[in-house]
């Protein structure tokens, strides 16, 4: 049962090419609220006639729904062919977009839309568990950092690994999304709608709680 | 000890995520170009002016100048009446025949401001800016391209 672990260890890596992905790769970590609003200016650039205005937005939503995506277990090849889904989606039905601070709330939630029903068609092939997506993935930039960062990352890892499968899917998704919209995130996730909100709350907790044990004070 | 913030909680998952299952490289770039590609199939054309004509409507005292403006793009017809009072201006539209459309209009600077065509063909946008102004009006059709006006002043 090592495939899923495999196929994402080494499709990670492919035309690896260094300084400019480390930048991006820190870009991504930037909180909803500034993407959102990156994005909305750039949907208002593209409609305005600007070609730019649609790279820009590519380049700061592709990160955001990569994560979504992949939270619905896909592996990287399916990952990616939603994610193109999504977009061509986008440039066909601009037409659906009335408000542009909309704009990265509707490429979430289409992408979600498509994950899951990918997902699920998939799920009826290969059932897939939870706990392979858990696995530890080594990554490269663990590799080139420091030991005590590698341990420092290591015990937040094993703090969300921790975590039962709902939970980790749940807050990577609402941790890359902005307000995420609970009635498709309830359809998406074969959740009760009135339970996101609580069990978002629990999964917090949960993590909360995990990070204290795992981390010693002085570090967090 | 100070417990952590929900917003920090979020952050720690999506730094972990990123170090652990990091966006692919050349991801965005080929997005980028799938994007560009659809998005250069609908490029956009240039509806025609056909008719335009200036009224000064003193109705109740107010100072408003309107005029109408017609254009053609292929069998659609639009017929525009812009007003203007002070800053502000608004712009009526009558499309024929009616479709499904979403007309946006976007000011020279400024962001864009958009509206859906009612069954009947009309639609409104108020509040707008004065100055230079075109309109897109994007079908719902997906299979209908989109086209736009020539820059008009308001």
């Amino acid at each position: 049962m090592t495939s899923i672990h495999t196929k994402v260890g080494s499709g990670m890596w492919r035309n690896a090419t260094g300084d400019a992905d480390d930048t991006r790769r820190r870009d991504e970590v930037a909180r909803p609220g500034e993407v959102w609003a990156q994005a909305t200016a750039a949907f208002n650039q593209w409609v305005a006639g600007d070609p730019l205005g649609l790279d820009e937005l590519v380049r700061v939503m592709t990160p955001v729904l990569w994560h979504v995506v992949r939270a619905y277990r896909l592996e990287p090849d399916a990952a990616e062919d939603v994610i193109q889904t999504t977009w061509l989606a986008m440039v066909r039905k601009s037409s659906s977009i009335l408000e542009p601070a909309a704009v990265g709330g509707w490429l979430t939630t289409t992408a979600r839309r498509e994950a899951w029903r990918v997902a699920g068609a998939a799920a009826r092939a290969t059932p897939v568990e939870d706990e392979e997506l858990a696995v530890h993935v080594p990554s490269q930039r663990s590799a080139e950092s420091s030991a005590v960062e590698q341990d420092e990352n290591n015990r937040l890892w094993a703090a969300v690994d921790a975590l039962p499968g709902r939970c980790r899917r749940l807050l990577r998704i609402v941790a890359f999304e902005d307000r995420p919209d609970y009635a498709s995130l309830a359809s998406d996730l074969d959740m009760p709608i009135g339970s996101i909100g609580p069990t978002r709350g629990r999964c917090l907790a949960k993590l909360r709680v995990a990070l204290m044990q795992a981390v010693p004070e002085g570090d967090r | 000890m100070s417990e952590m913030s929900r917003e920090d909680l979020l952050n720690v998952v999506r730094t972990i995520w990123t170090e652990r299952d990091p966006v692919p490289d050349g991801l965005v770039a080929r997005m980028q170009a799938a994007a560009a590609m659809a998005g250069s199939d609908l490029d956009v054309e240039l509806m025609l002016l056909v008719e335009r004509s200036t009224e000064l409507v003193g109705a109740r005292g107010s100072a408003t100048t309107s005029y109408t403006l017609r254009f053609v793009h292929g069998d659609t017809d639009l017929l525009l009446r812009i007003a203007a009072d002070g800053g502000e201006s608004r712009v009526d539209g009558w499309i024929v025949p009616p479709e499904p459309m979403t007309v946006r209009a976007i000011p020279a600077d400024g962001n864009p401001y958009a509206a859906v065509v009612s069954e009947t063909g009309r639609f409104e946008l108020t509040g707008l800016p004065t100055g230079l102004m075109r309109l897109r009006l994007e079908p719902h059709d997906p299979d209908r391209p989109a086209f736009a006006t020539p820059t008009f002043e308001i």
